[in-house]
C-alpha cells in the first residue's frame, strides 16, 4: 500500500510539474527580450566551445592519419621538428646500411631522405567585380577557368598576401612511405624540373592553385604538376618537389633534414636508438613516425585548449549570469502568479523553473550549434603549425560527439542558472507575494 | 473587519494554512492544521479551501476556462471531467459565455467572478475572501457579494471574508471586529491572546 501511495504522489507531482511547465512556456512571449538575451549568450558559448572542440578534433584526426608505425623518423639530436634538423650524407649512409632496415629486391635500403623548408608564397589575389583573379597564372599551359582579366589595372604588390607553405623535397623512394598517396589531378613532378605536387588540402584552401599554375617560391617559378591526396593526413598540407632542386634553391648543399627508414618487423626501436646513440659517428634522434606526429598533435591541441577553453569558460560564466538574471527576473515578475499557484496547492516550482531554464539553454545551444554546423562542417581551415612553423590544413569535422559535448555545456549552464532561481521560487513566501501593493 | 494592520489578512492566511502561527494552534473544522507538514497542508488546502483575493490573480496567459480548471490539475479528474467541472463553476458565476476569453479581455467584475469560479471549482468547504470587492465599483461589488451570499445559502459554503466595506459586512451572518476582539482579551504587546478566537 505504501508503494501505491508513493507511486500516486510521484504521478501527482509529475502531473503538476507538467501543468506548471506548460503554463510557463505559454507565458514565455511576455519575457521574450530577457529570454532572448540569455539564449543568445548561451548560443555564443556553445558556438565557441564547439569551434574549439572541432578545431582540436580536426587537428588531432589529421595528425593521427599521418605517419606509419613501422617507419622510423631520424633527425638531428635535439631537433623537435624536421625544420630544426640537419643531417649529412655520411649519416644517411650509415643509417641505410644498418641490417634492420628493409631492402628492396635489388638489395637497396628502403629509405627516404627528405628536405623540409618553409617556402614563402605571395598570393597576388585581386578581387575585382566579385571575380577572383590570380596574377600568378602566367603561362599558356595554365588550366585555370576562373581567370578573368581585370578591367582596371591594379598594382598587385599592394595587396599581396604572404603565406608560409610547407615545401618538402622528396625522392622517388618517398612514395613507398606514403601508402595512401593518390594523384587527384595532373601527374607527379619530374625529377630535375621545378615542378610541384600539391596536397589537396592546399588546393582546397587556395583555389587559385591548379594544375599548370606557375607560382613563385623562394624567388623561383614553379609549375604545379599535380594534386595529391593522402588520407587527409598532414602531408596534404604540403608541397612536394624534387629534393635536388629544393636543396639547390634553398642553398642546403647535399644535406637533408630527416630520413625515414622502413624497419624489419622484429625491430625494437629502443634498441636501435641505443645502438645509434652509442655510435660516435652519429648524432641523431630516433622516433617512430606515428609517434612523432602524435606528439605534434598533443602540442598543438594543448595550445588551442589553453587559449580556447578559458575563453569558452569565461563566456560560460557570463551566460550563467545571464541565465540567472533572466530566471530571477521571471520569478520577480511572476511572484504573484507563483504565489497563486502555491495557494491553490501546486508545489513543484523547482521543476517548472528548471524546465524553463533548461529549455532556454537547449534552444540557445542549438542556436549556436546549428549555424556552425552548416557553415563550418567539412570546411578546410589552416593554422600555423607551432612545430614546423608552416601552414597546416585540416578539416572541421563537427561530429555528433562534439555536438553533444557543446549541448551538454549549454544544458549545464541552464541547470546552474536555474537552480538558485528555482530555490527562490520554492521559498517565495505566499502571504507576502499575494499582498496587494 | 478592522483597521489596516490589525492582522485580518494574516488571520485568513492562518485559517487557509498559508501561514504558520508563531504561538498557539489553528483548528479548522475540528482538524488541527498548524502542525501539518507542508505537503499535507498543501493537500488539505487543495481539498478544503478556496481563496478569493482582492486582486483576482488570474494567469494572464490562460483563458477563463483554463484558469478555472487550474486547481483541478491537482485532482485525479481527467481532462473531460475537468472541463465539465470548470463549465459548471463558470455557469454558477454567470460567466459561461466568457469561458474562452483571456483575463485582459474581461472587466474587473468579470475577472473577480472567474476568480470565484476558480475558488469553488474543486468544491471546497471553505471560501476565504480577502477584500474581494476592494477593487470594484459599488454596483459590481454588490453583484459579487450577492454571488457569495448565494454560494453560502444555496451551496452551503462557509465564507470567511476580510473587508473594510460595511456594506459587505451586512451580508455576513457573523461579524468579528478584530480590533475590538484584541482589546477585549488580555493580549499585551506581542503576547498571544489568552482567549481563543472561534469562527463558527
Amino acid at each position: 500500500m505504501t508503494s501505491f501511495f508513493y507511486y500516486q504522489d510521484i504521478k501527482q507531482a509529475l502531473k503538476q510539474a507538467a501543468a506548471l511547465t506548460w503554463i510557463n512556456f505559454k507565458s514565455f512571449p511576455y519575457r521574450l527580450i530577457a529570454s532572448s538575451i540569455s539564449m543568445l549568450s548561451i548560443a555564443c558559448v556553445a558556438a565557441v566551445m564547439l569551434g574549439v572542440l572541432a578545431l582540436t578534433d580536426g587537428m588531432v584526426k589529421t595528425m593521427a592519419r599521418t605517419g606509419l608505425d613501422n617507419t622510423l623518423l631520424v633527425m638531428r639530436s635535439g631537433a623537435v621538428s624536421e625544420l630544426q634538423s640537419v643531417m649529412f650524407p655520411v649519416e644517411v649512409n650509415l643509417l641505410a646500411d644498418h641490417p634492420q632496415i628493409l631492402r628492396d629486391k635489388n638489395n637497396r635500403s628502403i629509405i627516404s631522405a627528405e628536405m623540409f623548408v618553409n617556402a614563402e608564397y605571395k598570393s597576388d589575389l585581386l578581387t575585382i567585380n566579385n571575380n577572383i583573379v590570380s596574377s600568378n597564372t602566367v603561362n599558356d599551359n595554365t588550366i585555370n577557368t576562373n581567370t578573368i582579366k581585370p578591367k582596371k589595372v591594379i598594382q598587385t604588390n599592394d595587396i599581396q598576401k604572404t603565406q608560409s607553405l610547407a615545401l618538402r623535397g622528396i625522392s622517388q623512394n618517398t612514395y613507398l612511405f606514403r601508402p595512401n598517396f593518390k594523384l587527384v589531378a595532373g601527374q607527379r613532378f619530374k625529377t630535375g624540373l621545378r615542378e610541384l605536387l600539391i596536397g589537396q588540402a592546399v588546393a582546397r584552401r587556395m583555389p587559385e592553385l591548379k594544375v599548370g599554375t606557375v607560382i613563385t617560391l623562394g624567388g623561383s617559378n614553379w609549375t604545379i604538376s599535380g594534386i595529391f591526396s593522402d588520407n587527409n593526413s598532414v602531408f596534404e598540407s604540403e608541397l612536394w618537389a624534387d629534393i635536388g632542386i629544393v636543396q639547390s634553391d634553398y642553398r642546403r648543399g647535399n644535406t637533408v633534414q630527416s630520413v625515414r627508414l622502413a624497419l624489419q618487423e622484429n625491430t625494437v626501436i629502443e634498441q636501435l636508438n641505443q645502438e645509434w646513440l652509442n655510435d660516435p659517428r652519429l648524432n641523431v634522434r630516433v622516433i617512430a613516425e606515428k609517434t612523432f606526429f602524435a606528439d605534434q598533435a598533443k602540442n598543438l591541441t594543448r595550445l588551442i585548449r589553453w587559449i580556447g577553453l578559458p575563453v569558452a569558460l569565461i563566456m560560460a560564466l557570463g551566460a550563467i549570469i545571464a541565465a540567472l538574471n533572466t530566471m530571477y527576473g521571471a520569478i520577480a515578475s511572476r511572484s504573484k502568479e507563483i504565489a497563486t499557484f502555491k495557494a491553490v496547492g501546486f508545489t513543484p516550482f523547482a521543476t517548472s523553473i528548471l524546465s524553463e531554464s533548461l529549455l532556454l539553454a537547449s534552444v540557445g545551444g542549438l542556436l549556436g550549434i546549428i549555424p556552425l554546423y552548416f557553415v563550418f562542417d567539412g570546411w578546410t581551415a589552416a593554422t600555423q603549425n607551432a612545430d614546423s612553423l608552416s601552414q597546416m590544413m585540416f578539416n572541421f569535422n563537427i561530429s555528433p560527439l562534439l555536438i553533444s559535448q557543446a549541448m551538454l555545456l549549454s544544458v549545464s549552464i541552464g541547470l546552474i542558472g536555474g537552480i538558485l532561481p528555482a530555490i527562490k521560487a520554492m521559498r517565495l513566501p505566499v502571504t507576502l507575494a499575494l499582498r496587494d501593493d | 473587519m478592522g483597521p489596516s494592520g490589525m492582522g485580518k489578512s494574516t488571520l485568513l492566511h492562518l485559517i487557509g494554512g498559508l501561514d504558520h502561527p508563531t504561538h498557539g494552534e489553528v483548528h479548522v473544522g475540528g482538524e488541527r492544521i498548524d502542525h501539518l507538514s507542508e505537503a499535507k497542508l498543501t493537500r488539505w488546502r487543495a481539498q478544503n479551501v478556496g481563496f478569493i483575493f482582492q486582486s483576482h490573480h488570474l494567469l494572464p496567459v490562460l483563458s477563463a476556462q483554463a484558469n478555472v480548471e487550474l486547481p483541478l490539475a491537482l485532482t485525479p479528474l481527467n481532462k473531460k471531467q475537468r472541463q465539465q467541472h470548470a463549465a459548471t463553476a463558470l455557469g454558477l458565476v454567470n460567466m459561461s459565455e466568457r469561458a474562452h476569453h483571456l483575463p485582459k479581455e474581461l472587466s474587473g467584475g468579470q475577472e473577480q467572478r472567474i476568480a470565484i469560479a476558480r475558488a469553488i471549482v474543486s468544491d471546497p468547504k471553505i471560501l476565504l475572501c480577502d477584500e474581494p470587492t476592494g477593487n470594484l465599483d459599488r454596483k459590481t461589488a454588490d453583484e459579487i457579494l450577492a454571488l457569495l451570499a448565494k454560494l453560502n445559502k444555496d451551496f452551503g459554503k462557509t465564507i470567511i471574508m476580510v473587508t473594510h466595506d460595511q456594506k459587505a459586512a451586512e451580508y455576513a451572518s457573523r461579524v468579528i471586529d478584530l480590533e475590538q476582539y484584541i482589546n477585549s482579551t488580555d493580549c499585551i504587546g506581542n503576547e498571544p491572546p489568552q482567549k481563543s478566537l472561534e469562527i463558527n
